[in-house]
């Protein structure tokens, strides 16, 4: 908080023209409205302080206090402050007069510390309404774009609503919701949403809505939309927009394999027929696979065929995109080998063991039932147009990590996108083998 | 979730003021409406013997079967509790009470979709791939249906039937020696919600039903599901109450899954089993506060 201050002071020196500082702003503001001049007479906490810290007038003054010490810097930057400020802010007699008053000051001013800090309000009774909190919140929001300070000028403000008499009106508390900068606080993945990743800001607003539930104020559908645009909806990312994009994310996201790698074969291309029509030359295909599935195929046996099934829907929030898969049929169980185990493999105990141990029934830990195989899954992609063109091209640029799709014949099992009124079970549709690479064509198995 | 349902609750208030009232049970239309009558369609007002029919035949298979579910459950009293030995009963850990291996699995099963309420979503289930697994799966749309009442619609659900024994009496799930419920199920990405029905007494509890999230994840790939039962939580009518307590485990009628994600188009969800477990390191015993949140002035 101390250095949030200082940083603030410095950049008041060297900031011309620009209010930096909320509270100074708050005060500068509010004290500016006022007409009256004994705004500017109690200005500080005391008349010594007042003067000491004119005296001071360095931007390295200590002050220890909290919330006041806004205002102590006023004090102490006091004439640098309304050198610093907008012209704007300069402009009428009063403020000259404002300034001339507090250089004419002569009491000395006491040095500010915590328990010396002696709250006394320094505004006029008639002059504190809604217009001029208003016209304050208005004030700060425009000074800076980044509002800095903004959590100490909400709490100043929300301290100050009783003495306004603005504490039970909705609209101020929208307005003072509007002081925050938004969709900078909005959290970025489920761990931010989780462990409270802007925690100063988000007190504040809770500190907010309790003084509103406090004084009995219903929010309303402004409010609503206030909170989520400073603090996300529900605090859920957006889905990337470009389709390679959200690709390669929902891939990601079906992946098993962390170490699973996306590569994207084809860039979408649109060509601009004769009649100026921009049409899709190309769609952008995203394949993933991990290393494990690369082992998993290099091991397949080339007489069986893999099968390319597709399209999948997957939704994410409300987007649905589609997805193919490349895999293979279970082996019947006949041909299964059962690989012996290389007992030279490790030395440091048996691989295999051949005890005959029975598990007690209170230590079965697993559920009885038979273990569905359905299958290696080798490769995944996405595609906008899922047609057999387009998943041999994927197949081909497969073909270059995996060189053994050459040699295996490809199955097309592709299915309308929309599930009809009633599926058929397990009908292609449309069933073709599939073309290898022109290399391979000498090595490919007669089907 | 929040879905429709502001009228059935002001006709079951009304229905109750009518218990309160009436000691002697007058058949009067107020009183014997339970059901959830659809906004539009004309009440049913046939007197009960006018909705009996026969049928022989019918009549015959059913005194069959409910003669053997009766001569079942007499001899299995003398294998243990359940018709399981007592040992096995008491000691096992995982138990799976749904297993989709045929079709019969499936009529276990209800569906039911929002075109219940005049709604256009669409729900079907069949036997997945090499008829081992249930596949669920339809179009949810949430176009409300224009009855003047219903103000938010779009949602489908799988429910288990309840266990019956002979003649048709009710049955419950003993899950009181497991906490978790396992699942292996492949969806879309879409977020589902298990709902488990526990067996209430009072008639006002009718609808009283232990939620839960799942989301699931999309993809090729089978996901396990491990949910402990502390972490249902008690809702009517699909409003969340404010005065929780743990889902009692001893009369479970059904367990259902319903989808109401206000996204429109297609969905599918495979399910391979539900079972049950029983995990020791789990000892939470309810995962929401018990305390009374809105004590009464």
């Amino acid at each position: 908080m101390l250095r949030l201050i200082y940083s603030q002071s410095a950049e008041i020196q060297r900031a011309n023209g620009e209010v930096v500082d909320a509270e100074c702003a708050f005060a500068a503001k509010i004290i500016i409205n006022e007409r009256t001049t004994r705004a500017c007479d109690s200005f500080c906490v005391s008349e010594r302080e007042r003067e000491r810290e004119r005296e001071r007038h360095a931007p390295s003054s200590y002050c220890s206090c909290t919330m006041h010490c806004a205002r102590c810097l006023l004090r102490v930057l006091g004439q640098s402050v309304y050198r610093a400020a907008r012209p704007s802010l300069l402009r009428s007699p009063q403020h000259r007069q404002v300034l001339r008053r507090f250089r004419s000051n002569d009491t000395p001013a006491e040095f500010v510390g915590a328990e010396t800090a002696v709250a006394r309000d320094p505004f006029a009774a008639e002059h504190k309404n809604e217009a001029s909190f208003a016209e304050a919140l208005r004030a700060f929001a425009e000074a800076d774009v980044r509002r800095r300070g903004h959590v100490e000028f909400i709490y100043a403000a929300l301290k100050k609503m009783p003495e306004f008499g603005v504490e039970r009106d909705l609209a101020v508390y929208n307005q003072l919701l509007d002081v925050f900068p938004k969709e900078v606080f909005v959290p970025r993945n489920f761990i931010q949403r989780m462990f409270n990743h802007y925690p100063r800001q988000q007190e504040c607003a809770v500190q907010l809505l309790e003084q509103m539930e406090n004084y009995g104020v219903m929010p309303n559908v402004e409010t609503k939309v206030l909170l989520v645009r400073i603090f996300g909806d529900k605090g859920h990312p957006r889905l990337p927009e470009d389709p390679v994009d959200l690709a390669r994310f929902s891939l990601k996201r079906i992946a098993n394999d962390l170490d699973a790698r996306v590569t994207v074969y084809q860039m979408a291309r649109t060509d601009v027929s004769r009649s100026g029509e921009q049409t899709a030359a190309a769609p952008h295909i995203v394949g993933i696979q991990s290393p494990e599935q690369m082992g998993l195929l290099g091991e397949h046996d080339p007489d069986r065929p893999v099968l390319v099934e597709g399209p999948f829907p997957l939704w994410l929030r409300k987007t649905c995109v589609h997805y193919y898969v490349l895999r293979a049929e279970p082996a019947p169980p006949e041909e299964r080998a059962e690989e012996p185990y290389d007992p030279e493999r490790c030395f440091d105990y048996p691989l295999q063991l051949d005890l005959d141990l029975d598990r007690d029934l209170g230590d079965m830990d697993t559920l009885d039932v038979e273990d569905l195989d359905e299958g290696p899954v080798y490769a995944m992609c996405m595609t906008s147009q899922g047609d057999q063109a387009t998943l041999n091209r994927w197949i081909s640029g497969l073909q270059e990590s995996n060189p053994i799709l050459g040699r295996i014949p490809t199955l097309f099992r592709l299915r309308a996108a929309a599930p009809p009124r009633e599926l058929p079970a397990e009908s292609p549709t449309d069933e073709s083998l599939g073309r290898e690479a022109p290399p391979e064509e000498a090595r490919r198995s007669a089907n | 979730m929040s879905i429709i349902l502001g009228p059935p609750s002001m006709r079951l208030l009304r229905s109750l003021q009518h218990h309160q009232y009436l000691f002697c049970p007058v058949l009067s239309r107020s009183v014997t409406q339970g059901e959830y009558r659809r906004p539009g369609k004309p009440r049913d007002n046939k007197p009960p013997w006018q909705k009996i029919n026969f049928s022989f035949s019918k009549g015959l298979d059913g005194i069959r079967k409910h003669l053997t579910l009766l001569k079942r459950e007499f001899f299995e009293r003398f294998v243990g509790p359940e018709g399981k030995p007592i040992l096995e009963h008491m000691l096992e850990q995982n138990r799976v009470v749904w297993e989709f291996r045929g079709s019969e699995s499936l009529k276990q099963w209800t569906v039911s979709s929002d075109r219940e309420i005049g709604g256009q979503s669409e729900v079907y289930l069949k036997l997945g791939r090499n008829n081992t697994t249930c596949f669920l799966y339809g179009t949810l749309r949430s176009t409300p249906p224009r009855d003047g009442e219903t103000r938010y619609s779009g949602y489908c659900s799988m429910r288990s039937k309840q266990p019956l024994a002979a003649f048709d009496r009710k049955k419950h799930h003993d899950w009181s020696s497991f906490n978790t419920l396992h699942l292996r199920v492949r969806g879309d990405g879409r977020p589902w919600m298990i709902n488990i029905a526990a067996e209430t007494y009072f008639s006002h509890q009718k609808d009283d039903i232990y939620n839960y999230f799942l989301y699931t994840r999309g993809g090729p790939y089978w996901q396990e599901v491990k949910i402990p039962f502390s972490k249902f939580f008690l809702t009517h009518r699909g409003r969340i109450q404010d005065d929780q307590h743990p889902l009692w485990l001893d009369k479970i009628n059904t367990i259902g899954f319903t989808l109401g994600d206000k996204a429109d188009g297609p969905f599918q969800l495979e399910i391979d089993y539900i079972g049950v477990s029983k995990d020791y390191a789990h000892t939470e015993e309810f995962a929401y506060e018990l305390y009374k949140r809105n004590p009464n002035v």
